[in-house]
């Protein structure tokens, strides 16, 4: 736990001197995130070989203390955003002067990622419900580093995720009300032993996750909001603070819904889901910018998460478990790299239309290399990480043949992926009459913007491990 | 039927007429102040309630600093504010379905709500009182059971003038300062901070603390900005930066120094566990450390102006 626990505490301390020491916030934030990622890879080794910890926050008994809960997958989500975070801090601080970012972006990048790790230990709803507000908050404030034009998104997403918190928090209140716990596993005991009807809490947290999460029909300021942010924040948004409230989905139905109401909720992720990745498929093919399209593919990403979680809560079969969260991992890893990449060439060649990036695989070849390979991920190519994750969503819904149906929606939002990512790439190969960039491309960004997407797909070879690890 | 009955179900109606009054109201100066109207009457009903902390909090927040802030967005819009051409009966519908639903939930969620909870950690709460360090239980839980989520409230607070800053307005038209005005507020000053760390120390043993205090003391703060009697708090001045940070600082350090004390080898770490015996007094230096951060980061997010939050 002590790894775990100085993993979220660095990022705050770094936020703080940040803040304090102006001159120096930059590479302060960036060295914190490569130590982060070290904390967060001894945490996971600490795990692996003594077993699952907890810590009561405060030394007091369970019920009275905010608990913290270090598992693997825990500390794989903890490894995830240190990882994340130090990808993109280690691109920003390489072309931060040049791409007109905010120093801003550091403190408020620190405090995001001390957020987010502090919210995949805890397993208390009252302490999620005060992370997901920082969260969100960080998160509109990172939005806002664009200046003006990013003010209408950012109030859009400022009003619904205060929305989203409102609604959670009613559903908690109602829970404590009837049962006296904030506790998830104490309170799962609670509601096994005297079970009243807890459906309305349920509906409620799960619609104020759903907001917060930009999950289909609640999406709608994340196109927005993701497009008109500087580059490396719509990557750490995509990539990782989305996933927040995924996991916090995750553990309160798979947790706290009894079986009954488990199949009930089941249909809803199931359909939400599916129509996720058809309809954020189809507005991703079909827009004429870049980002939006980088940010409607986030839509329809999640899709296959919605997906995954519905399959686990309607089979009972932790197989989709493992499906869901290396889906988590393959799609955060991939996402960076795309924003990132799109960012750098939209930057240097001048514009947002996906029309600047003509000819692109000549002038920024290698930017344009990590969004087709990250691109792959996001279809399923194998071995990409994607792909391993699409394997594990499949395999288990073959041997359970009463939901063949989802099969032609997963077929429809794989080709309508690789449809919009072809888009971009044929584009990119038309060398007939390229967009020169405006000024001369700097080479260590785009490297930078394509190492995540080259850890997707070694994520294959790793995918034994992770596999036990999420063995549910 | 009892006095208190009466009491009780006018200050309900009173309430109801109050918020229908804000929503319905053609001016805005009128609606806003129709709404601190509302603040203040909510605090009382708190009150009766029995949530003295919330009605502090109420009365300072949501009446007070809530209602200077709306008054200084007011100040800063365009001159021509025409009383807004509202939108059409038929834009006005999908809104209206949308009220509806909303009140429909919660009116089902509030039938649900038990009226005397059966279980709750109250019981335990005050057997451990005794070893929190403060013999008030809101504090205690606050500072001591719950300190974490007391610890990422103030980055709540701290993200929201960070965000603020990013969306800074404009300077307001010079304003003319009345004199009465001007010497009112120097004699509110020492009353109201005297009040203010009045509110903090009986946070020890009855409601009161940091987050009232600090908005009492932002409240002395707004008013002496609003007469134009305070020179501007500049952002990139160090000491307005680690006065803002305090709170979190002295949080952190105090959970790093109870790390220390308390670390033995072999043993799990415990985060933000006070030793007893130190307990009142890192419990105390938190408090008054965060009642300055939280004045000076609330006076910040309602007077701050563009240039002296861009710094």
């Amino acid at each position: 736990m002590s790894f775990a626990l100085a993993a979220v505490l660095l990022p705050l301390l770094a936020a703080v001197l940040a803040l304090c020491w102006r001159s120096e916030a930059a590479r302060l934030v960036w060295l914190s995130t490569l130590f982060s990622l070290l904390l967060a890879l001894a945490a996971l080794w600490q795990v692996v070989t003594f077993g699952p910890v907890s810590m009561q926050l405060g030394g007091w008994q369970t019920g009275l203390a905010i608990r913290w809960h270090l598992n693997e997958l825990s500390a794989l989500l903890l490894l995830m955003t240190a990882l994340i975070h130090s990808l993109v801090a280690s691109y920003s601080f390489s072309q931060w002067r040049d791409a007109g970012l905010s120093a801003d972006f550091w403190p408020l990048s620190a405090l995001l990622q001390a957020a987010l790790s502090s919210l995949f230990l805890s397993v208390d709803l009252f302490n999620w419900y005060v992370t997901l507000e920082l969260l969100g908050l960080a998160a509109v404030a990172l939005v806002l580093l664009s200046g003006k034009k990013a003010l209408q998104a950012a109030m859009r997403y400022l009003l619904l995720s205060l929305a989203g918190s409102l609604c959670y928090l009613l559903g908690v209140a109602l829970l404590y009300g009837h049962y006296g716990w904030l506790d998830v596993p104490q309170l799962a005991v609670a509601i096994s032993e005297e079970p009243v009807d807890h459906r309305l809490a349920l509906w409620l947290i799960t619609a104020g996750l759903m907001l917060k999460a930009a999950l289909w029909p609640l999406h709608v300021w994340l196109p927005a909001a993701h497009a008109a942010a500087p580059a490396p924040v719509s990557a750490l948004l995509s990539a990782l603070v989305v996933k927040g409230p995924l996991f916090m989905l995750y553990m309160i139905w798979g947790q706290l819904a009894g079986p009954e109401l488990a199949v009930t909720g089941s249909w809803l992720f199931l359909l939400t889901g599916s129509m996720a990745l058809v309809v954020g498929g189809w507005s991703a093919l079909r827009t004429p910018y870049a980002k939006v399209m980088v940010a409607y593919s986030t839509v329809a990403q999640l899709g296959y998460g919605l997906l995954a979680l519905g399959l686990m809560l309607h089979l009972t079969d932790p197989a989709f478990t493992q499906a869901l969260f290396l889906f988590v991992l393959a799609h955060a890893l991939a996402k960076t790299s795309t924003f990132l990449a799109v960012g750098e060439m939209q930057l240097r060649l001048g514009g947002k239309r996906l029309s600047t990036y003509r000819g692109a695989s000549q002038t920024m070849p290698l930017a344009m290399f990590a969004v087709a390979v990250a691109g792959g991920s996001l279809i399923g190519l194998p071995p990409s990480g994607g792909f391993v994750a699409k394997w594990h969503l499949l395999l288990p819904l073959w041997q359970h043949s009463q939901l063949w149906w989802l099969l032609p929606v997963i077929l429809a939002g794989t080709l309508l992926s690789a449809a919009y990512i072809f888009r971009l790439v044929v584009l990119a190969f038309n060398r007939a009459k390229p967009v020169s960039p405006d000024f001369a491309p700097v080479l260590l960004p785009q490297w930078l913007a394509l190492l995540p997407a080259l850890l997707v797909w070694m994520l294959a070879f790793a995918s034994g491990s992770l596999l036990s690890w999420l063995g549910g | 039927m009892s006095g208190d009955f009466w009491f009780d179900a006018l200050l309900g109606l009173l309430l109801l007429q109050l918020a229908l009054a804000t929503i319905l109201a053609r001016q805005l100066a009128a609606a806003v102040m129709l709404y601190v109207v509302f603040g203040l009457m909510l605090a009382l009903a708190w009150a009766r309630l029995g949530a003295a902390d919330l009605a502090l909090a109420e009365a300072a927040i949501g009446a007070g600093l809530t209602g200077a802030l709306l008054f200084s967005a007011l100040a800063r819009q365009p001159k021509a504010l025409a009383p807004a051409q509202g939108p059409g009966r038929v834009e006005r519908l999908p809104a209206l379905l949308l009220c509806i639903a909303s009140s429909t939930v919660l009116g089902w969620t509030l039938w649900q709500l038990p009226l005397q909870p059966q279980h709750s950690q109250l019981p335990a709460a005050l057997e451990q009182l005794g070893s929190s360090g403060t013999e008030h239980l809101v504090t205690a839980v606050l500072l001591n059971f719950r300190a974490w989520d007391t610890l990422l409230e103030l980055l709540v607070l701290l993200l929201a003038l960070l965000g603020t800053r990013l969306v800074a307005a404009p300077e307001p038209a010079a304003l003319q300062h009345w004199p009465l005005a001007r010497q009112w507020s120097k004699r509110l000053l020492p009353l109201l901070v005297l009040v203010a760390f009045f509110v903090l120390w009986r946070g020890a043993t009855a409601p009161g603390g940091a987050f009232q205090a600090g908005a009492l003391l932002a409240a002395a703060l707004v008013v002496l900005r609003l007469n134009g009697q305070l020179p501007a708090l500049r952002f990139d001045l160090w000491w307005v930066r680690a006065l803002i940070l305090a709170g979190v600082l002295a949080f952190l350090l105090a959970g790093l120094l109870s790390l220390w004390l308390n670390w033995q080898p072999e043993q799990a770490v415990q985060w933000l566990r006070w030793p007893l015996p130190l307990a009142k007094g890192l419990i105390l230096l938190i408090e008054l450390s965060a009642t300055l951060a939280i004045g000076l980061t609330l006076t910040l997010l309602v007077v701050g102006e563009r240039k002296e939050l861009r710094g």
